[in-house]
């Protein structure tokens, strides 16, 4: 056990740097995905039948591949195209698709579920669409998807973990480089696995108060 | 299918076709583009010592980077103008094929099925599967391993073919199959294993760390040839990267692959021969 703590302490820094990667690899990529996903989900919901099939096959293209298969395609398909990404830029891409569709789903979900007597009442008092979206139709959607907004910030977290597999220094590659020069197998691999699970877990806390100040029904 | 439909699909295709098209490869070579661009790009891992990982400050080291250097020290005469792109070991030949990557130098094992995909350089190791005991064991070689018969348990690697492996050099043993690098030294320390048996490079970096703690067996079997790659249909760049690597085994740059194989295998490689150019024999 002492041996494993100082190999920790030698490692702390690459560990450190490979765990903050992956919170920001998760947080722009939250960031990013929201932006995309509230315009998938809007569009999902109130686009033309014509408009809203693209988007409704982007939806179900990112949320029937394996993520690990969307960020193998992020990597090398860009460079193809003649773009060069770099592997940290490919694996945020993948994972703001990722996350796009599914919080496009997810809003999509909440926004039907809002009672159509809401849009109505809004459109009666004279409310232009965007009036509607803003003060009506999203402050109630946005609750409610709340949960699920978190759940996917949680997934994002532990699907960064799949970007070891093109070369980002994520907090799982970092473990493994210190695997392969300590041989530290099991000890590291479990140091790791709490990691994570502290900050999901951390994540869900922060999620569950945010929730109880805005009042969502859970 | 409405028109629209048809249209739309049109366009996909028709687009798909223009990607296809734009041209894959720069006109002037790559041995031009990296010269031009002043640093050479080199895939390759960072998890496997002695070949290429990260030390405790996290620099990248190992005998694929030293590899690497040379060839960097052969286009700039400056062994630092490199740039590290990290990559799994399943990322060797698409990232040469798709371009990410000017060369890879991460233990490629030589084999004629690669060789359809990418080009490989002269060899510049010859890989092979070593037995290490720890020392003043119950067994003193491998004469004194394959005579005890199944009497020794050896430990290796889980994979498929480890225990046919083991097999071939010592048909009687018990071979004990462990999940990682740690576990199997583990068994050889406790004594539940008589030798453990996985790479020749792998055992002599562990020996050079552990130094005095443990033996060879003396004998290795399992060749394979470990080269760098490059991309198909480009021979200047393939020749240049030749050159280079041929020389640090024969010739001016011999001193630089000597010190990198020193240091990371804890044995000197045999020097070249003065007179008749000894690879023509």
């Amino acid at each position: 056990m002492q041996v494993f703590l100082d190999q920790v302490w030698t490692a702390r820094w690459p560990l450190w740097d490979g765990f903050l990667l992956t919170i920001e690899i998760a947080a722009a990529a939250i960031a990013c995905g929201t932006v995309l996903g509230c315009i998938v989900g809007i569009q999902l919901v109130f686009a033309p039948t014509l408009v809203r099939f693209p988007f409704r096959v982007y939806v179900d293209v990112m949320r029937g591949t394996p993520l690990l298969v969307l960020i193998l395609a992020a990597f090398y398909i860009p460079s193809v195209a003649g773009l060069n990404l770099s592997a940290t830029q490919a694996g945020i891409l993948a994972l703001t698709l990722f996350a796009g569709a599914h919080i496009g789903e997810l809003l999509r979900g909440s926004l039907q579920a809002i009672p159509p007597g809401q849009a109505e009442a809004a459109r009666s008092i004279g409310l232009t669409f965007p009036q509607m979206l803003a003060y009506v139709l999203l402050p109630q959607a946005l609750r409610s998807a709340l949960p699920p907004w978190i759940n996917t910030g949680v997934e994002l977290i532990k699907g960064s973990s799949l970007l070891s597999m093109i070369g980002v220094g994520e907090l799982l590659l970092k473990t493994q480089e210190v695997i392969g020069r300590t041989f530290m197998t099991i000890e590291f691999y479990v140091f790791a696995g709490c990691l994570y699970l502290i900050t999901n877990i951390l994540l869900d806390q922060v999620g569950k108060t945010v929730e109880r100040y805005a009042g969502g029904r859970s | 299918m409405s028109k629209t439909t048809i249209r739309i699909a049109a366009g996909i295709g028709l687009f798909a076709l223009a990607m296809l098209q734009v041209p894959s490869a720069s006109a002037q070579g790559k041995l031009q583009e990296v010269l031009s661009r002043g640093k050479l790009v080199v895939g390759t891992g960072s998890t496997n010592p002695p070949w290429h990982f990260r030390d405790e400050k996290g620099a990248l080291v190992g005998f694929d980077i030293e590899v690497s250097k040379i060839i960097a020290q052969g286009l700039f005469g400056d062994p630092t103008k490199i740039e590290f792109v990290n990559q799994a070991s399943d990322a060797r030949i698409p990232n040469i094929v798709t371009g990410k990557v000017d060369i890879a130098c991460q233990f490629v094992t030589v084999t004629a099925a690669r060789a359809q995909q990418v080009a490989f350089t002269v060899p510049y190791y010859r890989e092979g599967v070593s037995l290490m005991m720890v020392k003043g064991g119950r067994y003193a070689d491998y004469a004194a391993l394959k005579a005890a018969g199944n009497k020794v348990t050896i430990s290796v690697l889980q994979n498929v073919f480890a225990e046919q492996m083991v097999r071939d050099a010592l048909p009687e043993a018990k071979v004990d199959q462990f999940e990682s690098v740690d576990l199997m030294y583990q068994a050889l320390n406790s004594g539940r294993a008589d030798a453990a048996a996985t790479d020749s490079s792998s055992l002599r970096y562990y020996m050079k760390q552990n130094a005095g703690r443990y033996v060879d067996s003396g004998f290795s079997w399992n060749p394979q040839t470990y080269s760098c790659i490059v991309k198909q249909g480009d021979p200047d760049w393939l020749n240049f990267v030749n050159v280079a690597l041929r020389e640090s085994m024969t010739g001016t740059t011999f001193p630089l692959y000597k010190a990198a194989f020193e240091l990371w295998f804890g044995e000197t490689p045999p020097e070249p021969k003065i007179g008749f150019p000894y690879e023509f024999r």
